[in-house]
C-alpha cells in the first residue's frame, strides 16, 4: 500500500513542487489551503485528475494552522505516514505589519500540528517535517551558517519560526516524535510568489520586454542571497523524512550571488546588458546601448531590519542524505525568466505592475 | 467640504469590491485591507477596473495590532467590515477560525475604536443565517436562532457591536444582510456553481451538478444594491440595525430550474441530488422583512431572482466566451 502525505500549504510554491514529487514516488497526497475570497489554487490545479470512482491520489482540504480542530479532524481522518509543515505567513515585510497573525500561524500553528500528533496518538507512525529557514540566523553569527551556528532572528517572522524550530526539537525529545528541521535558504523557482524579489524582477524584466513596464524599482541591491531551486529543495524534504530518525538540516547551495548579479543576468535573457551608474539610492541601472534607464532603487523596499549575508553550508545534509542543490543559479535564473517572458504573453494586462 | 474617507476590510471580497467602486464614485478616499496581505493583487478590484485606486494595507482583524495601528493614522470617517470567514459549510470545518475572525475580529475593531476615541462610524457585515429558519419574514426585532457555528459567530459579533452602541455610545451599526449574489461570488458558492455549470453543460461539457438540499428557501438579492445599503445605513446621525432583503424568497430548485431554463435547458436532465452534500444542520426557509430600510433608508431591493440569475449568466456566458 502507498504512503499517504499531508502537506499543509499545498498551493505555496514548495507545496506544489513536493506534491508532484511524492505523487511521482506513489503516494496518496492530501493538501491543505486556507480560505481565500479569490482563487488560489493555480499551482497545484494541474495534479487534480478525474479517476473514474476511484479516490484521486491528490486531494485539497480546507484548514487553518490557527484552528486546532480543523487540523485534528483532518489528520485523523487521513493517518498520514508523513507530514510536512509548510504552510506559513511566509512574508518578512508583511510580519513587521501583522505580528501577532504571524506568531500565531507559523509559531502556534506548528504547535497545533505537533499536539494533533500526539493526541491521536501517532508519535509512533507520523513523521514530520517543519519548514524552518536561513531567516532564522539573521544578524549572523558566523558564515557561513550551518546546524550549529546560534540562531538570532530579525523579524517577527523570523521570531515565529524560531518558536516552530525549538518547538519540533522539543517534541522530537520529549515524545519520541520522527520530526525534522529543515532550514531552508532561499530558494525560487517559475512559481515562486510574485512579491519575492527573485520573482518580481523576472516578471518585470518580462513586462519590459513585452512593452507593459518601463522599469524596476529595488530595494537594497548589495543584499547577497544563497538562491536555490525549489524543485531540489523539496526532495532533500522528503529525503529527511526516510531517515532513522529525525533530525535538523542545512539545506542550501553553499554559494551567493547579490541581487545586483540577479538583475544583471535576467536582463541579459531579453537581450539588455545593464551599466550600473551612481551609488547608495541614487544608483541606477541603463541600458548600456541607449541609456534607458531600467532599474533604480526605492527606499520604500528596505527592511526595517536587514539580515547579513546568508550563506549556508549544505555538507550535512550532504553527508547524510546524499543531497546536493544541482541547479546552477545560471539556469534558475533563466528558467525563472523565459517562464514569465512567456506568461506574461498571455496573461490579460493589469491596471499596472506597481506592488 | 472635505473629502471622506473611508476603510474597508475584507475589500478583496465581493461586497468589498463592489462597496469600494459604490464609494469611489461618491468621492471618497478609499482604503481596504484583505487578510492576503497588501503586496498581493486582489483580482475582483481588476475586474472592477479599480485596483489602483483602493490603497491596500496589511491588516488582519484577529491580529489586533496591524488594526490598531492603521486606524491611529487613518483616523477614517467610515469602515465597513465585511472581513471574516464567510462560508457557512466552511464553518463547521474551521469553527475556531471562524470564531476568531468574525467575533473576535469585529471586537478588536470595537476596542480600537473605544481606545481610539475618534468618531469613524462602523458598518458591521451581520447576516441572515442568525436567524436561522424564517417560516414568517424575519424583521430586525425577531430573535436569533443561529444553526452553524458561522451564524452563532455573526450573532456574537451582532451583539457585541450593539454593546459597543449602547454601552459606550459609538456610532456603530450591523446591517443583516440576506443572501445577495453577483458575478464576483467565488465558486464554491452555490449560486456560483449552478450558474457555472449550467453555462458549461450548454457548451457540452457533459457533466453532471451534484447539489445539495434543492428544497430549502432563500431570499436572493443582487449584491451592487446591497452595497448602497450598507452605505446609507452611515450617512444619518442616529446609527441603527437594519435587515436588508428583497422580501420575496425562492426554493433552491427554482433558481436552478430558472438557470437552466435561462440556457435552453431541463435541469432535471443533468442534475443530481447528493446527500453528502447536505449540511449537518440546514435552514430550510430564509426570508427578510426589508420594510424599515425602505422606510428610514429609502432603500429598496429593484432586481429579483429572475434578473439576478439574467445578470448572473449572461456574465458567465461572456466571461466564458473570451
Amino acid at each position: 500500500m502507498g504512503k499517504v502525505a499531508l502537506i499543509t500549504g499545498v498551493t505555496g510554491q514548495d507545496g506544489a513542487y513536493l506534491a508532484e514529487l511524492l505523487l511521482a514516488k506513489g503516494y496518496d497526497v492530501h493538501g491543505t489551503k486556507r480560505r481565500a475570497s479569490s482563487f488560489n489554487v493555480g499551482r497545484v490545479d494541474h495534479l487534480f485528475k478525474e479517476e473514474n470512482g476511484a479516490t484521486p491520489a491528490f486531494q485539497l482540504h480546507h484548514a487553518d494552522l490557527t484552528d486546532s480542530t480543523s487540523l485534528i479532524r483532518l489528520v485523523q481522518d487521513i493517518q498520514p505516514d508523513e507530514i510536512y509543515n509548510l504552510a506559513a505567513q511566509s512574508h518578512v515585510q508583511v510580519s513587521f505589519e501583522t505580528p501577532e497573525y504571524t506568531a500565531n500561524a507559523d509559531g502556534t500553528g506548528t504547535l497545533r500540528l505537533l499536539e494533533a500528533i500526539r493526541l491521536l496518538k501517532l508519535e509512533g507512525k507520523t513523521r514530520f517535517y517543519q519548514a524552518s529557514t536561513s531567516e532564522l540566523y539573521g544578524m549572523v553569527r558566523e558564515t557561513p551558517q550551518t546546524e550549529l551556528t546560534p540562531f538570532y532572528p530579525r523579524s517577527p517572522y523570523a521570531v515565529a519560526k524560531l518558536y516552530g524550530y525549538w518547538i519540533t526539537v522539543n517534541y522530537r525529545e520529549a515524545y519520541g516524535i520522527h520530526a525534522s528541521n529543515g532550514i531552508l535558504f532561499n530558494h525560487e523557482s517559475p512559481i515562486r510568489g510574485e512579491t519575492f524579489v527573485t520573482r518580481k524582477i523576472t516578471r518585470a524584466v518580462a513586462a519590459i520586454e513585452h512593452g507593459r513596464l518601463n522599469k524596476l524599482s529595488l530595494g537594497n541591491l548589495d543584499a547577497r542571497r544563497d538562491w536555490g531551486h525549489a524543485r531540489d529543495y523539496v526532495e532533500g524534504m522528503w529525503r529527511m523524512l526516510q531517515q532513522p530518525a529525525g533530525d535538523d538540516y542545512v539545506l542550501a547551495t553553499g554559494e551567493t550571488h547579490p541581487v545586483r548579479e540577479f538583475v544583471t543576468l535576467a536582463f541579459s535573457h531579453i537581450g539588455r546588458t545593464i551599466e550600473w551608474v551612481g551609488s547608495g539610492t541614487e544608483e541606477k541601472g541603463l541600458d548600456a546601448r541607449d541609456g534607458t534607464l531600467l532599474v533604480d532603487i526605492d527606499p520604500r523596499y528596505f527592511r526595517p531590519t536587514e539580515v547579513d549575508l546568508l550563506l549556508g553550508n549544505p555538507a550535512k545534509a550532504a553527508e547524510k542524505l546524499g543531497w546536493k542543490a544541482t541547479t546552477p543559479f545560471e539556469d534558475l535564473v533563466r528558467e525563472m525568466v523565459l517562464s514569465d517572458v512567456e506568461l506574461l504573453k498571455t496573461e490579460p494586462v493589469r491596471y499596472s505592475y506597481r506592488d | 467640504m472635505q473629502q471622506k474617507t473611508a476603510l474597508i476590510l475584507g475589500v478583496s471580497g465581493q461586497d468589498g469590491a463592489y462597496l469600494a467602486k459604490h464609494l469611489l464614485s461618491k468621492g471618497y478616499k478609499v482604503h481596504g485591507s484583505s487578510r492576503r496581505d497588501k503586496y498581493q493583487r486582489i483580482t475582483n478590484l481588476d475586474r472592477l477596473g479599480i485596483h489602483d485606486d483602493v490603497q491596500i494595507h496589511s491588516i488582519q482583524t484577529d491580529d489586533f495590532y496591524s488594526l490598531f495601528r492603521t486606524l491611529r493614522i487613518l483616523r477614517p470617517d467610515e469602515i465597513y467590515n465585511l472581513s471574516g470567514q464567510t462560508s457557512v459549510g466552511l464553518s463547521f470545518e474551521v469553527p475556531i477560525e471562524t470564531f476568531a475572525s468574525i467575533a473576535n475580529g469585529t471586537l478588536n475593531i470595537l476596542e480600537c475604536l473605544r481606545m481610539l476615541d475618534i468618531p469613524t462610524k462602523l458598518f458591521n457585515a451581520g447576516s441572515s443565517e442568525c436567524f436561522g429558519n424564517t417560516p414568517l419574514p424575519a424583521a430586525e426585532e425577531t430573535p436569533f436562532q443561529p444553526r452553524s457555528p458561522y451564524a452563532s459567530a455573526k450573532a456574537a459579533a451582532f451583539w457585541m457591536t450593539a454593546n459597543y452602541r449602547e454601552s459606550y455610545g459609538l456610532p456603530v451599526c450591523t446591517g443583516i444582510l440576506f443572501n445577495h449574489e453577483s458575478p464576483l461570488r467565488p465558486s464554491q458558492f452555490v449560486t456560483r456553481k449552478i450558474i457555472s455549470a449550467a453555462a458549461r453543460i450548454s457548451r457540452g461539457s457533459g457533466e453532471r451538478l451534484r447539489l445539495g438540499r434543492l428544497s430549502i428557501y432563500r431570499d436572493w438579492g443582487w449584491a451592487p444594491e446591497y452595497v448602497d445599503a450598507m452605505w446609507r445605513m452611515l450617512q444619518g446621525d442616529a446609527m441603527d440595525d437594519f435587515v436588508i432583503a428583497t422580501g420575496q424568497s425562492q426554493s433552491l430548485e427554482d433558481f436552478v430550474a430558472v438557470s437552466f431554463e435561462t440556457v435552453g435547458l431541463n435541469w432535471r436532465d443533468h442534475v443530481d441530488v447528493d446527500a453528502s452534500l447536505f449540511r449537518p444542520s440546514e435552514i430550510d426557509h430564509s426570508v427578510g422583512n426589508p420594510l424599515k430600510a425602505q422606510r428610514l433608508l429609502g432603500w429598496k431591493a429593484e432586481k429579483g431572482i429572475s434578473a439576478v440569475i439574467a445578470e448572473l449568466m449572461s456574465t458567465e456566458l461572456e466571461t466564458a466566451a473570451c
